[in-house]
């Protein structure tokens, strides 16, 4: 019987994943660090504090808002460098989404 | 003819029940992580996978056509008869489900899909021979994936685990915005669910499609699901979907595992991001274990984390386990066919509503224990220990030194300066003992003093 195995295909699998992957992180994060750069350090608390949640209390979240407002007056930067990073910010944040349609655009039309 | 309809019915009737079971089980899978970490409330979740599941089911076929076309062989079974083949299909779907059910009450680690295709080719095995499956698709569009993926998957979420973390670190101490990844879990989430629509809705059109091309209701000469069964199967996943949700709604508080927003975030973009292209290759892969390899791979990406092996272990072999497990369930109902002809499909038959009541009775059950309230996701992220303080980093380790360098610095001068003060204390005391001593000696003798004050 003639087994044959497209080895290729799974590369080809590997990189896509990595590359999508890496692409929607790398961008989102880097807009989480120029958001915070902006003076905008977001601070979310959890939709719904359930027992199972050990990654924020309602008084840390207080202490955490708190401190990013802190954080915000005393930004060295000035105002049209918070705005450059607000705007640097949002771009991250739609390439991220771009990655996002465009990889689902390839999977919808084909390869 | 007629039996055969009636088979064709009853094999629709299975896998819909299949696809329904399917997305009842992972909606936990999906959900688990933005619920884990305050992302979304438990009901919005569950609505959202279900949607997005449904929408999944419509964006490709590719995978339903490996299933349709790829790897039995129907040539060589429609030689043996449609018929027997029909019956053979019913046969794989009983092994399925059967193991599906036995693995959910022992809480044993398993995959939906490699119980499907594990129950299909031990059925086509013990059938129609080695000569009805094509083992070198069977290889290399599932055995292989199941195998590689995971894995995958686990080396792109520590990757992405690694670039969140360090992209966001501060060595200052001010917020780090890593809070923000709450907000992107709500979206990386979504796509979970969208990728599961595309891979596990496609693997029953796959099914109820080699049905209806073995009895003739569709040419074989091309493997698309027609619409209404995309319709159907998109539909009844996301129903199971839907009302598996309030499983995870009891599964909270029990036994979840610590993942952060940042952790969750790069877990949930690479497991969609390896299932969508597996999904667009044609990979029938497993989705549980994709996202389970995900959860262990970003649990390895944080600082300090050690695997626990045991967990890990067990993790792993209820994985290997699967395929041959399901394929001897459905060998055994195979068997059963092909001794006792229509009589072993009607057996089938009963087995099958007997597991399927059975499924009923245990889910309206309301004990919760680790084996049925946590989702095998969630629980392999028990198979990574982390430590409550991470080990700091090499540039953290830097500034740590160069404070405490600071500091004894500082600490040394201080030193130098106390005792500079001390000594010029101490000499101002001397000078005065000095003075009153020649004071009182000049006023008893008369003789002045040297001039002893004045040094420096």
């Amino acid at each position: 019987m003639n087994v044959v195995i497209d080895w290729l295909a799974f590369l080809q699998v590997f990189v896509a994943a990595l590359v999508g992957a890496a692409a929607i992180v790398t961008f989102y994060a880097l807009g989480l660090r120029l958001l915070v750069r902006s003076g905008h350090a977001p601070v979310v608390s959890p939709a719904e504090f359930t027992d199972a949640i050990t990654v924020i209390t309602e008084k840390e979240l207080k202490r955490a808002e708190k401190q990013a407002a802190k954080a915000a007056r005393k930004s060295p930067l000035t105002e049209g460098q918070k705005k450059l990073a607000l705007v640097g910010a949002y771009a991250c944040f739609a390439l991220c989404a771009a990655a996002v349609v465009a990889g689902i655009l390839m999977l919808v039309v084909g390869h | 003819m007629e039996t055969a309809a009636l088979i064709v019915v009853l094999v629709i009737a299975l896998a819909l029940f299949f696809d329904f079971t399917n997305g009842f089980h992972d909606t936990a899978n999906a959900m688990a992580t933005p619920i884990a970490t305050g992302a979304l409330k438990p009901k919005t979740a569950v609505l959202l996978a279900a949607v997005l599941n449904l929408v999944g089911a419509f964006l490709s076929t590719e995978v339903s056509k490996t299933i349709s076309g790829g790897i039995i062989r129907e040539d060589a079974i429609l030689d043996a008869g449609a018929d027997l083949f029909l019956s053979l299909i019913f046969a794989g779907l009983i092994g399925a489900i059967t193991w599906n059910m036995l693995t959910w009450l022992l809480g044993l680690p398993s995959s939906s899909s490699h119980a499907l295709f594990g129950g299909l080719i031990g059925a086509t095995l013990v059938g129609a021979g080695m000569g009805g499956i094509d083992f070198g698709a069977v290889l290399s569009k599932i055995v292989l994936p199941a195998l590689i993926a995971p894995v995958t998957a686990g080396i792109i979420a520590f990757a992405a685990t690694k670039i969140a973390y360090s992209v966001t670190r501060r060595y200052d101490g001010k917020p780090d915005g890593r809070d923000g990844f709450r907000w992107g879990q709500i979206f990386t989430s979504s796509l979970v669910a969208l990728a599961h629509g595309t891979n596990d809705a496609q693997k029953t059109m796959g099914v109820i499609t080699l049905a209806m091309i073995t009895i003739g209701w569709q040419s074989g000469a091309h493997h698309e699901p027609e619409l209404w069964v995309i319709i159907a199967c998109a539909f009844t996943i996301a129903l199971g979907t839907y009302l598996g949700g309030w499983r995870i709604i009891r599964t909270l508080g029990k036994g979840l595992t610590d993942v952060k927003p940042a952790q969750g975030f790069a877990a949930e973009s690479s497991t969609a991001a390896t299932i969508l292209a597996s999904s667009a290759l044609g990979f029938a892969l497993s989705t549980t274990q994709v996202a389970s390899g995900s959860v262990i791979g970003s649990g390895l990406g944080r600082r300090g984390s050690t695997v626990r092996w045991r967990t890990a272990g067990r993790i792993g072999v209820g994985w290997l386990l699967t395929l041959p497990a399901a394929g001897g369930v459905g060998a055994l109902a195979a068997l059963l066919v092909v001794w006792l002809g229509n009589w072993g499909v009607a057996i089938d038959a009963v087995l099958a509503l007997a597991i399927i009541l059975g499924l009923f009775m245990r889910s309206r059950r309301n004990a919760v224990t680790p084996a049925n309230a946590m989702s095998d996701v969630a629980a392999s992220g028990r198979a990574i220990e982390l430590p409550d303080t991470p080990p700091p980093t090499r540039r953290q380790l830097r500034i740590e030194q160069a404070k405490a360098e600071a500091k004894a610095r500082a600490e040394a001068r201080e030193k130098v300066k106390a005792q500079a003060k001390k000594d010029a204390k101490a000499k101002a005391e001397k000078k005065a003992q000095a003075k009153a001593g020649a004071k009182a000696s000049k006023s008893s003798t008369g003789v002045p003093a040297e001039r002893n004050g004045d040094s420096e």
